[in-house]
């Protein structure tokens, strides 16, 4: 399953989220897309789960908080471990 | 895709908030006025009524204003607690806290017992509702850092407001330095207990956040807030039992009061000077000022604090640097961040899409940037008009009249292009037309 990387950790609001919700917008069916966030994105989550997405968050290595997102209908990426704070 | 259908699931409406900013000017342009026509006898001491009627301008009308509201904006984000009922409360919270303002520095002003029982009453009722509402939220909250941060300040308020109706109720203001105690203990809860921690409470989240600086320390998250509220307690105790304890348990409670807030000054301006990204920022630049503003405020406390300042105008100029160039210095900064924010957020989640809606142009650096100037003048100009020559205030009452009309257009301007893309994205041409914001 392909990644996509997006390193949104030096931005500051509003530009994470455009630049997800843009992102997520091209990605190529079976790919997922893996961000690089220092916050946790609250805003996004609601937004994901009405538009089809599923995401997982997990502390990053290089930054603060990364998350991993694909669509719903299809398979969870290998990468995504546990323990997750957060999924749906 | 774009963020257009944000769901905003707590957040008030925008107007539950932006109507406590957009009115804070107005009551800052008249602090600043007051100022003005009372001229050089303004500053003359602590008690002239023009300096009660302008501090009170100040503190309720711009800097509680501003914090109440934006307190209604951030328990839902921060604290993950919304107010209930956020609609009805900024309704009534507002016109009272407005109504009861205006009342209070009239009465200052022009002493008598029908504005002395309106502006007791609105205060009372409009904080008291207001507190409530906050405190039922907040007591519901998770605890961290902020949101205890937000419940002591809120104490704190609870305090200065009880403190101020019985000074209030106590008598006409010509009497009020009859009893210095009551007004140290309303100021110093007011100042420290109130504005000053919730603005270190708030710093925690929004200055990582909005200025890209790297976290607060946790140590210093978890204890700084908790142990100013200690020290200010100390302080008041000294204060009220003076003849009791000796001058030592004062000068030390006053000394620990300063370090603290030294040691949040000096962390954020070190944070900020940490930030990786150096583009020129009007918010960073207003924080950098307002702990400069700080920092001046607290050299002058630990001064009294070890006996080397005695005299009384130097307490007056510490207060002065406290309200104008700490206080309300944060806010500007934070105003000019979440002003634009929340109207890009609200404008998105109305389905316009964020590709056609640019935050930067709500509030544009041209517009913000060189605001932070004249506003630094106006706090530098208080050191003369407190220290040197009271006709000082003339200049400096100028430049402060001027900073609130600046920030004042401001706001109106990001409003009325808040709304003109509002109505643009409901029109049936919405997703043709481009709405991008550039009329300024």
């Amino acid at each position: 399953m392909p990644e996509r990387v997006l390193d949104v950790s030096d931005l500051p609001p509003p530009e994470p989220l455009e630049q997800v919700t843009a992102a997520l917008g091209n990605l190529a069916p079976g790919d997922y897309l893996r961000i690089l966030h220092r916050r946790e994105p609250l805003l996004l989550y609601p937004w994901l789960e009405e538009h089809g997405f599923v995401w997982s968050t997990q502390p990053g290595e290089t930054t603060s908080f990364e998350i991993f997102i694909w669509r719903r209908s299809e398979e969870q990426p290998t990468i995504v471990a546990t323990p997750v704070l957060k999924r749906t | 895709m774009s963020a257009a259908g944000l769901r905003l699931d707590q957040a008030p409406p925008f107007f539950v908030p932006l109507r406590f900013f957009i009115t804070a000017p107005i009551f800052g342009a008249l602090a600043a006025a007051t100022l003005l026509a009372g001229g050089p006898q303004a500053l003359a001491s602590r008690w002239t009524p023009t300096a009660l009627a302008a501090t009170h301008l100040l503190t309720l009308g711009f800097l509680t204003m501003t914090m109440v509201g934006a307190l209604m904006q951030l328990l839902p984000v921060l604290a993950g607690s919304p107010l209930r009922h956020p609609r009805t409360v900024a309704t009534v919270v507002h016109g009272l806290l407005s109504a009861g303002t205006l009342a209070l520095a009239a009465n200052f002003l022009i002493p008598g017992p029908v504005l002395q029982f309106v502006s007791l009453a609105a205060l009372s009722v409009g904080l008291g509702v207001f507190l409530f509402a906050a405190g039922t939220s907040l007591a519901r909250a998770r605890s961290d850092a902020t949101v205890l941060a937000m419940r002591l300040a809120a104490t704190g308020l609870l305090i200065t407001l009880l403190i101020g109706v019985l000074i209030g109720l106590g008598g006409t203001p010509s009497r009020f330095s009859a009893d210095k105690t009551s007004t140290d203990m309303h100021l110093a809860s007011g100042l420290i207990g109130w504005i000053a921690i919730l603005v270190m409470g708030v710093a925690y989240q929004v200055v990582p956040m909005f200025q890209l600086t790297r976290a607060y320390p946790s140590w210093l998250r978890r204890w700084l807030v908790p142990l100013l509220f200690v020290a200010l307690l100390l302080w008041i105790i000294a204060a009220r039992m003076a003849h009791a304890l000796p001058a030592l348990f004062a000068a030390l409670s006053l000394g620990l009061v300063a370090t603290v807030l030294a040691i949040f000054a000096v962390t954020t301006l070190w944070l900020q000077s940490q930030r990786k990204r150096r583009l020129p920022d009007a918010t960073v630049r207003f924080w950098t000022l307002s702990m400069i503003g700080l920092l001046a405020a607290v050299a002058i406390m630990a001064g009294h604090a070890v006996g080397i300042i005695v005299e009384p105008r130097f307490a007056l100029l510490a207060v002065a640097w406290l309200i104008v160039g700490f206080g309300i210095s944060a806010v500007h900064g934070m105003l000019y961040k979440i002003v634009p924010f929340l109207a890009w957020l609200h404008l998105n989640a109305a389905g316009a899409s964020s590709a056609q809606t640019n935050m930067k142009a709500f509030l544009p650096d041209s517009q913000a940037l060189p605001h932070v100037w004249l506003h630094a003048a106006a706090v530098a100009l208080l050191a003369p008009a407190v220290l040197a020559d009271p006709r000082w205030i003339y200049p400096a009452a100028l430049a402060l009249l001027g900073s609130f009309i600046w920030l004042g257009r401001n706001l109106v301007l990001a409003t009325l292009l808040y709304l003109r893309l509002q109505r643009a994205s409901k029109s049936p041409q919405a997703s043709t037309e481009k709405i991008v914001g550039t009329a300024r």
